[in-house]
């Protein structure tokens, strides 16, 4: 028989402080908890820097446009020529062919076949790419809880509802999905009552991708929501007279917070990809605008003679979407000791 | 140990020869022969699918290029190289037709006892019905034809027939009145929007995924658009060239079949490796000089008559405005573009392309000069800045539209990029209920060597259609209209006719209705098992696929 004090002690928590009479210690907060576990974990950490450095880099596209390479992302320089080791050098030459990656401010990537500077639409891009990830993130958690709750709350007939047409949305592939609304909507744009947005506005792929992964998220929350209303709290509650929408938010939601954080850092790496390709399949941010995908699909018709207009973006993408992955495995095994347990099976 | 290496050495270098001669052996399986003879299986690329698979309706390069060689008309053009190329010449007709001394009326024979490529005799009230059918299905080509009598009732649902033509399937004649002379009616006649089709073919509508039976060497045995199309030799164009018809010609290899590819360096490597036998369009910029430098004995550069240009619509802000119109002709550099096409353009800033009759060379916008477009904008200041430039996804096009797209943000407009799919977008922005379509990319190949084919189906007020319109500026200026239909009615061969369409060219362009900038050369890039010196390209229909050939 363990005592209550000892039960906190979970596999991979630092040890509790022997000799210590069990009164005197303080109580630890399962946030508290879980950021000593991340602690612990120097890749995870390593990579949650990774990946702020990035958001910084990104975020300085600002600075580095106006100071530095003295251009904006959209900015064509076909005829200019750029004065390197004292030669004039064009930007793009006559047979069309753009200036490859060198030390100098300007065109410190080079350009692409429009004579614009890859490291400026490479940082923007950059901000393209990860907002579209977060907003997109956002948008998918809102929507999957708020459905997790209905579903899993209510039961009967509104959790039938809502899980076929969640299924109904599983049944499609994603990709193929992605694709089929973003087409439609890049032409025309979106017009749902009030709400007009345009075809080439970013909150059409953030909205797309968000739709999309809500049944991949809204499952397995609803499936936490059917355990949790079982449990003595909830029947607490309902005895307390607190109405479902309290319940909902005031004693479920706080419970599922750990698992929805996992999922949102998770959700981000995997929308940053679903951009990218719907991007470079041309179904996603809207041309001139940069994003890293569709800087790839720009560049991979030229992958051998200007590899670097692909291969630089794809490398952004590589580092982003692995830091992202890796710190979020970290955060839930962190959050949630149990699977960490199952990891070390 | 050493032996046990040695043995190991020999065997992989055997595994590999034996694999290599078995690839070596699929591949001229999958060519289908050849060897000289004629005959064999070739396929093409394309980066953008033909917009119609039907004679009536297809009004792109791509579409011409392809069914060129499956649907005759009653008059065709020589199947030579370079102006030669530009002849008149008897096709379905026994022979050219016979002009009433007032020009006005066309008396025609068709040779007899031809058969379609489905055993349906052709008959010459199919002619009939190929010209009912531009009007009926809206064809952009609609505009050349207007000139018979009859003609507008029967657009206009007034009239059950063209009362203008009048055909005897018996005999074969068919005679056609014009309402006034047309020096170019001849050529009108050599377009397939005139080639005879069955009436099965449906009246009004678009026979893409069912293409109505061939009359050329080649009919069209499959379709699954806008991916890929299967061409055959067409079974019954023996009675074709029995009838007489010496000038069409017969088809080398026995089947092509051809695939949109959206990717054009692939079609580059593709042709390289030989695993596609040609690709319709140039390669792009950065592939170019590659290709130029290594494939001599299988590239080469093509003339070719088009005029590159900007549309702008100009029946709505901000390009109502003739100022700003003008500022984007100031605005535009020519040289710049000719990069995006990797050196390919002849930079130009007027309609008629060289090589045409009526050109002559000038400049009336010269620049690129920023500061006197934005001081026009600034005089003009247009309350409408949100504009919408329209392109499609070929790769030049896409580098094109965003290339102007930059060009418009610096002038102090909002512009929103509308980039869509190569074979849908001329039916788009052709499509007058399109919202939005305020500017973009647009190209014009000759369709005939004669200026109107530039002025009337792009410029003339009557050419601004409902759904497959040309005159994507919504031009209509009474006088310029007025003197594009007097000088349809005279020679190029008449003293100062010349003259007068250039005169017409400056008269628009002092209009500023495009932003022209140049005139882009052609290639031709076959695989090696290619006979590269049969294969050439024709100055109004592109590549001639009869003249393909295997080695």
């Amino acid at each position: 028989m363990v005592s209550p004090i000892d039960s906190l002690e979970a596999p991979g928590e630092p040890p509790l402080p022997t000799g210590v009479p069990k009164a005197q210690i303080q109580g630890r907060s399962p946030w508290y908890l879980a950021w000593l576990r991340l602690r612990r974990n120097k890749v995870a950490l390593a990579c949650a820097v990774l990946f702020v450095l990035i958001v910084l880099f990104c975020l300085a596209a600002p600075l580095w446009a106006e100071h530095v390479a003295h251009t904006g992302p959209n900015e064509n320089h076909l005829t200019d020529t750029l004065l390197i080791d004292g030669q004039e050098v064009d930007v793009v030459s006559p047979d069309g062919t753009p200036i490859g990656p060198g030390l100098h401010g300007k065109f410190f990537l080079g350009a692409d076949q429009n004579g614009r500077d890859v490291m400026v639409r490479l940082m923007y891009g950059g901000r393209t790419s990860i907002y579209v990830g977060l907003a997109a993130a956002l948008v998918t958690t809102i929507l999957a809880v708020a459905v997790a709750l209905l579903a899993g709350y209510y039961r009967g007939w509104i959790d039938s509802v809502l899980s076929r047409t969640m299924d109904v949305i599983w049944a499609f592939p994603v990709l193929l999905l992605g694709i089929a609304l973003g087409t439609t909507l890049s032409i025309g744009g979106l017009k749902l009552g009030p709400i007009a947005i345009a075809g080439d506005s970013l909150w059409i792929p953030i909205l797309i991708i968000g739709l999309v992964y809500v049944p991949y998220f809204a499952r397995p929350i609803r499936g936490e929501i059917l355990a949790l209303r079982e449990k003595e709290f909830i029947e607490a509650a309902v005895a307390q007279g607190k109405g479902p929408l309290r319940i909902m938010f005031s004693e479920l939601a706080p419970n599922i917070l750990s698992t929805v954080v996992v999922f949102f850092t998770l959700n981000i790496a995997n929308n940053m990809l679903l951009e990218s390709a719907l991007s470079f399949l041309g179904a996603g941010v809207r041309p001139p605008n940069a994003s890293w995908g569709s800087m790839i699909s720009d560049g991979y018709q030229v992958i051998f003679t200007a590899p670097h207009l692909t291969v630089v973006p794809g490398l952004m993408i590589v580092l982003t979407v692995l830091s992202l992955n890796v710190f979020g495995d970290g955060l839930r095994d962190a959050m949630d000791p149990r699977a960490k347990i199952r990891l070390e099976h | 140990m050493k032996a046990l290496r040695k043995i190991l050495v020999v065997a992989c270098v055997i595994a590999l020869a034996l694999f290599g001669a078995a690839a070596c052996g699929k591949k001229s399986e999958g060519g289908g022969g050849g060897g000289g003879e004629g005959g064999g299986e070739i396929n093409i690329a394309l980066t953008s699918f033909p917009d119609y698979v039907d004679p009536q309706l297809s009004y792109t390069v791509e579409g011409w290029e392809v069914l060129w060689n499956v649907y005759t008309p009653l008059l065709t053009y020589k199947h030579v190289k370079g102006k030669d190329g530009t002849q008149v010449v008897p096709a379905l007709a026994e022979d050219m037709p016979e002009i009433s001394p007032d020009g006005k009326v066309y008396k025609l024979k068709l040779r007899p006892n031809m058969k379609y490529s489905d055993g349906t005799p052709i008959k010459a009230s199919d002619f009939t019905y190929a010209v009912q059918r531009l009007f009926k299905a809206d064809s952009g080509g609609s505009v050349f034809y207007d000139v018979i009598v009859g003609a507008s009732d029967y657009a206009e649902g007034k009239a059950q027939t063209i009362s203008g033509i009048k055909t005897d399937d018996n005999t074969g004649d068919i005679t056609i009145t014009l309402t006034e002379p047309n020096a170019t009616f001849e050529n009108v006649l050599g377009l397939m929007f005139a080639a005879p089709v069955p009436p099965s073919t449906p009246l009004d509508k678009d026979s893409t995924n069912k293409p109505p039976p061939a009359s050329g060497p080649f009919m069209i045995s499959k379709v699954d658009a806008p991916r890929t199309l299967t061409m055959e030799r067409n079974p019954n164009f023996k009675t074709v060239k029995d009838a007489g018809a010496t000038e069409v010609v017969d088809a080398n290899v026995d089947k092509i079949i051809v695939n949109e590819n959206k990717n054009n360096s692939a079609q580059v490597t593709d042709v390289e490796q030989n695993k596609v036998d040609f690709m319709l369009d140039p390669p792009v910029a950065d592939r170019l000089a590659e290709v130029k430098a290594k494939y001599p004995d299988r590239f080469r550069m093509e003339d070719s008559i088009n005029t590159y240009y900007f549309f702008m619509n100009m029946e709505k802000p901000p390009f109502n405005d003739l100022k700003v119109r003008q500022a984007i002709n100031y605005a535009i550099d020519p040289e710049a573009l000719n990069r995006i096409f990797g050196g390919r353009l002849h930079p130009s800033q007027q309609i008629l392309p060289p090589g045409m009759p009526g050109y002559e060379e000038y400049k009336l916008y010269p620049g690129p000069d920023m500061n006197k477009a934005k001081q026009l904008i600034a005089e003009a200041n247009p309350a409408d800045k949100d504009i919408t430039v329209w392109t499609d996804d070929e790769p030049d096009r896409k580098r094109i539209g965003e290339y102007y797209h930059d060009l418009l943000t610096q002038l102090g407009f909002n512009a929103t990029l509308k980039v869509i799919a190569g074979d849908v977008y001329w039916t788009t922005i052709g499509n007058q209920s399109t919202p939005d379509v305020d500017t973009g990319f647009a190209d014009w190949f000759q369709d005939f060597p004669h200026p109107d084919d530039f002025f009337r189906p792009l410029l003339h007020g009557e050419s601004i259609l409902p759904t497959n319109g040309n005159n994507l500026s919504r031009v209509n200026i009474p006088a310029n209209n007025a003197k594009t239909d007097e000088l349809l009615t005279k020679l190029i061969g008449d003293g100062g006719v010349e003259e007068q369409y250039a005169a017409l060219d400056k008269a628009y362009m002092e209009q500023a209705v495009w932003a022209p900038y140049g005139n882009e050369e052609f290639t031709t890039f076959l695989s090696e098992r290619m006979d590269f010196d049969k294969s050439y390209h024709h100055l109004l229909f592109n590549q001639d696929y009869t003249s393909f050939a295997i080695k």
